[in-house]
């Protein structure tokens, strides 16, 4: 008996004499090329693993294979050695992929009013070519997220953030006539941080850059590619953003290590990202505080006066999300503040649970060991009645080979950032260290 | 008439007859009105018509059901010349085959009743009891403002009396009321009757004006609601004249109070200076200040067009965009020359209000067949025939006939320019089986398809509830949680349209509620209104 896999299928022969006048035994016949690319039609967001679109520049500058996961791209968690970095960070300048930022260009000519509406902060003295630091609400003043909104024209802006808000931003659309585009794809972009920041740039051939003013941003070329530099980063120090083109961006990723390279510029990774923004300070949205939205317990959403010392509310404008919720809560104090913290300790730690009193008042949300301070530090979200404590302390654990060992560590609330740099805000940016 | 020069206290935009209540309630509380409508008429779907000269007909709305007597004490409707040709009218469910059925309202109705369905006489006793006692639960709140909200002691003293109430009822009525929320029309009445004719008529009922189906959730809670707004008024009527002579009665109320009426006036725009309404700007450019602009528009017209979503946060604007009203009636007014005979239909029930709902299976069909755009083959309708009553609206011996056809969708497949013919033939068709010979009566007829409601009578969607009335969208959710309470976000905007609490039909609560919520939150004056609240409602 012969199995039924073995006959041939009805289906074979129709399939067979389905195009007739293509001889498949003719050797020398025409072949259209695009019939043997790849059609498989991939939906724009059916990808779960991004690359940026400097991935494989980057990964050359890869010696630890030690990667993690930034809003859905792989990214270098370090690329060398965390204390090389930072060490390159502090002394000289470190450069660092940050394209899986989400990057938002609106344009139109309500642009304007559309973001007085959306984001809390007066857009007033925002001009062309500058960028400013704003925050968005929802209408229960609760935070959505925060980002660097640029204005590239008069009725053109670019919103950065950490998380994605389409969806927000086009419900927020409604009775504007304005265009929002998600352009994280088509937009690489480069952080150069460190107080030799500007001399990297400068031997890299971008004329005057001293002269840039933090927060502005102008154009120019990089080895003959356009690009977009600001004087923005959050590292506490001097510091340039790179907005490129995503095809030219590994040409000036090379570039700009092999001009500077000299001067110490080294390629760095997240790790170290996230090290310089807890020693400014700087709360990540989706870490150290949820979006309103994904908030599934009220309380763990935030308001700006929870959040910032200084909140970016302006109340002075008639009308923006989550106005009237904002001037009720601006009255009452915070229940529950974000605040940087140091710890006692010379060795890192890690911890979470944050004390006083000897009882739970808050959770460190980052933390990391500073060497600026030569101590840990973290940003916690804690209780306000609990921040007058005079015994604020961490629960940390420590690890003995493979044992853990729970300890009490003293903390207390940092007044001052761990490094804020007056060189952040020098006119003309210093061109040595 | 002063136009500019004067100084108003409110304008109110649209001249429906909740814009008109609102107008003349708010006159009687001292502000001086003005009222703009966009149209050459006052009025919305509450007016009478011509089909003929001679045959006049309500032209939309043909009953008035839950217009409460209080309204018509203060606004003194009946000096300003409102009358009616009848009172507390009957509902007969039409039969095919001539077995009709008497809705009964009276002990000597009920044992006709009785007598026709033996078998679901005892069901039904009381099944309109338990309908009383929940309807009579929920009425008051259809007669007062909800409460604001986010003001919670105002909500516990609701909710304290609301519970007192059913307690006062024997404590299982707010139970039970909790358990039907959810529940079907169809379900409830499958459980309970076995005539088909019966369970067709009273879901027709509960599901009339909206776009469910008998078997969705929700209805059976509607079928409450309706009850409970018919208690706001005292039983069906017919108001002499068509209900034109409601609106003209209104209008008058509104001119007694000093308020200004201005037809053909198109609001382009409401005026929002710091953040505070200032008036509005007519469509040719002219600006009319007021520091009170009440909307009885659509709350999505009013609110994303004329005051645009602009001017309103983003989580307020998102509410508006789920309600798209889309209105499954379509009406046909139909003249003729001579008394139309139905069969097997008492002499004296030709002016009742006749269902033609013969099965829940029939609404169902009829229901399926709108959600995928297309009329049933077997319409279902409310016809009346307010000529039997009121001799003025057709020449001796002549009639109007008034027939409201539910589950027809506003968009038709083949479009309504092309399927119209064919509709009115079904409808005729189908009155032609109740009452044969209809058809050579007719000397003239009138169809307006849903969106013949919107452009003619700008009901947007055709829908006369502005909204769907569902359990989200009722009280303070009604239109959206942002604007339950008549207020909008915007300081001196409010509504006042059936979109708002407590819905649709020819009530003028909506207006009448808003102009008392107005009132009270704008108490500069000494109001005569502010008295109505001491009053509890009935």
């Amino acid at each position: 008996m012969i199995p039924d896999t073995l006959l041939p299928s009805p289906q074979d022969e129709e399939v067979e004499n389905l195009h007739p006048e293509i001889d498949p035994l003719d050797e020398r016949a025409a072949v259209d090329p695009a019939l043997f690319e790849d059609m498989r039609a991939e939906p724009v967001f059916a990808r779960a693993v991004l690359t940026s679109p400097l991935h494989l520049a980057v990964a050359a500058e890869s010696r630890t294979n030690n990667w993690t996961v930034w809003n859905g791209f792989t990214t270098p968690a370090t690329l060398t050695d965390l204390g090389d970095e930072y060490r390159a960070l502090r002394g000289a300048a470190a450069l660092m992929d940050i394209s899986p930022l989400v990057k938002y260009r609106i344009a139109g000519r309500d642009a304007r009013p559309f973001l007085d509406r959306l984001v809390t902060r007066d857009l007033g003295a925002l001009e062309v070519d500058r960028a400013l630091h704003v925050v968005f609400c929802e209408g229960n003043g609760f935070v959505l997220g925060d980002g660097l909104l640029f204005r590239l024209d008069d009725d053109e802006y670019r919103l950065v953030t950490e998380e994605t808000h389409l969806a927000w931003l086009l419900d927020s659309a409604v009775g504007f006539r304005v265009r929002i585009e998600d352009v994280s794809a088509t937009l690489a972009v480069l952080s150069l941080q460190g107080p030799l920041a500007a001399l990297c740039l400068a031997e890299a051939g971008v004329a005057n850059i001293a002269e840039l003013l933090p927060f502005a941003a102008r154009w120019t070329e990089i080895a003959g590619m356009p690009a977009y530099v600001s004087r923005t980063g959050a590292s506490g120090d001097l510091g340039y953003e790179i907005w490129i083109d995503p095809d030219d961006a590994p040409h000036a990723w090379r570039f700009l290590l092999e001009k500077s390279g000299p001067y110490g510029l080294t390629p760095a990774g997240f790790d170290l990202r996230e090290l310089a923004r807890l020693e400014t300070g700087f709360p990540r949205a989706g870490k150290d505080y949820l979006s309103a939205f994904a908030a599934i317990d009220a309380a763990d959403a935030r308001t700006p006066f929870d959040l910032w010392v200084e909140p970016l509310v302006d109340f002075g404008k008639p009308l923006f999300n989550g106005r009237e919720a904002l001037r009720r809560l601006v009255l009452v104090e915070p229940r529950r503040r974000v605040v940087p913290l140091v710890v006692d300790g010379l060795e890192p730690a890690r911890f979470a649970a944050v004390h006083a009193n000897g009882r739970l008042a808050g959770t460190a949300t980052s933390i990391g060991f500073s060497p600026a301070l030569a101590a840990n530090i973290a940003l916690a979200t804690v209780d306000a009645a609990a921040l007058a404590a005079s015994d604020l302390a961490v629960r940390a654990e420590r690890r003995e080979g493979v044992s853990v060992r729970e300890i009490v560590l003293p903390a207390r609330v940092l007044t001052e950032p761990a490094w804020n740099n007056p060189r952040r805000l020098a006119i003309p940016a210093p061109l040595k260290a | 008439m002063a136009w500019g020069g004067r100084k108003y206290d409110a304008i109110v935009i649209g001249g429906g007859h909740n814009g008109l209540v609102a107008a003349a309630c708010l006159g009687r509380a001292h502000r001086r009105v003005l009222l703009v409508e966009a149209r050459d008429r006052l009025g919305g779907a509450a007016a009478t018509a011509e089909i003929l000269p001679g045959y006049r007909v309500s032209a939309v709305a043909h009953l008035l059901e839950g217009f409460p007597r209080r309204l018509e004490r203060e606004l003194k409707l009946g000096k300003h010349g409102l009358r009616y040709a009848a009172r507390n009218i009957p509902t007969v469910a039409l039969d095919r085959d001539g077995k009709h059925l008497l809705l009964p309202r009276s002990r000597k109705e009920f044992s006709a009743f009785a007598a026709h369905l033996p078998k679901d006489a005892v069901a039904y006793r009381d099944y309109i009891s338990r309908l009383q006692t929940q309807a009579a639960l929920v009425a008051p709140l259809f007669a007062e403002a909800p409460p604001k909200p986010g003001d919670a002691e105002a909500l516990r003293q609701l909710l304290r009396r609301l519970v007192w109430r059913a307690e006062l009822g024997g404590g299982a009525t707010l139970r039970r009321l909790m358990r039907i929320l959810p529940e079907s029309i169809g379900d409830l009445l499958d459980a309970e009757f076995e005539s088909p004719l019966l369970k067709g008529a009273l879901a027709f009922d509960a599901t009339l004006g909206g776009s469910e189906g008998p078997y969705a959730p929700g209805t059976a809670f509607r079928a409450v609601c309706r009850e409970a707004m018919r208690m706001q008024g005292q039983g069906v009527r017919l108001p002499q004249g068509g209900m034109g002579s409601v609106v003209d009665a209104l209008a008058a109320a509104v001119s007694a109070q000093r308020g200004e009426i201005r037809l053909g006036a198109r609001v382009a725009r409401i005026l929002v200076e710091d953040g505070v309404a200032a008036g509005v700007e007519m469509e040719d450019g002219f600006i009319v200040r007021a520091p009170l602009v009440v909307s009885s528009a659509g709350p999505r017209n009013t609110l994303l067009e004329l005051l645009g979503a602009a001017r309103l946060e983003t989580g307020p604007a998102m509410q508006l965009r789920a309600p798209a009203p889309g209105g499954t009636s379509a009406k046909v007014n139909l003249a003729l020359e001579g008394a139309p005979q139905f069969a097997g239909l008492a002499p004296e029930l030709h002016g009742a209000r006749l269902v033609i709902s013969p099965s829940l299976e029939e609404l169902g069909h009829a229901n399926a067949a709108c959600r995928e755009g297309d009329f049933a083959s077997d319409p279902v309708m409310e016809v009346t025939i307010p000529s039997m009553s009121d001799g003025t609206l057709a020449p001796a011996g002549h009639h109007v006939l008034s027939v409201l056809v539910h589950h027809v969708p506003y968009d038709i497949e083949g479009g309504w320019p092309a399927r119209r013919e064919a509709f009115v033939q079904r409808v005729v068709r189908t009155l032609e089986h109740y009452a044969p010979g209809i058809g050579d009566l007719m000397i003239a007829g009138e169809i307006l398809t849903p969106p013949d409601i919107e452009t003619k009578y700008g009901l947007a969607g055709g829908d006369w509830h502005q909204g769907d009335v569902r359990l989200d969208r009722l009280f303070g959710f009604r239109p959206a949680p942002a604007f339950g309470r008549y207020g909008t976000p915007v300081p001196g905007l409010y509504l006042c349209g059936a979109g708002s609490h407590p819905g649709g039909g020819v009530t003028g609560l909506p207006g009448f509620l808003a102009a008392e919520v107005i009132a009270a939150e704008t108490s500069v004056k000494r109001t005569s209104v502010g008295q109505l609240d001491e009053r509890e409602p009935a």
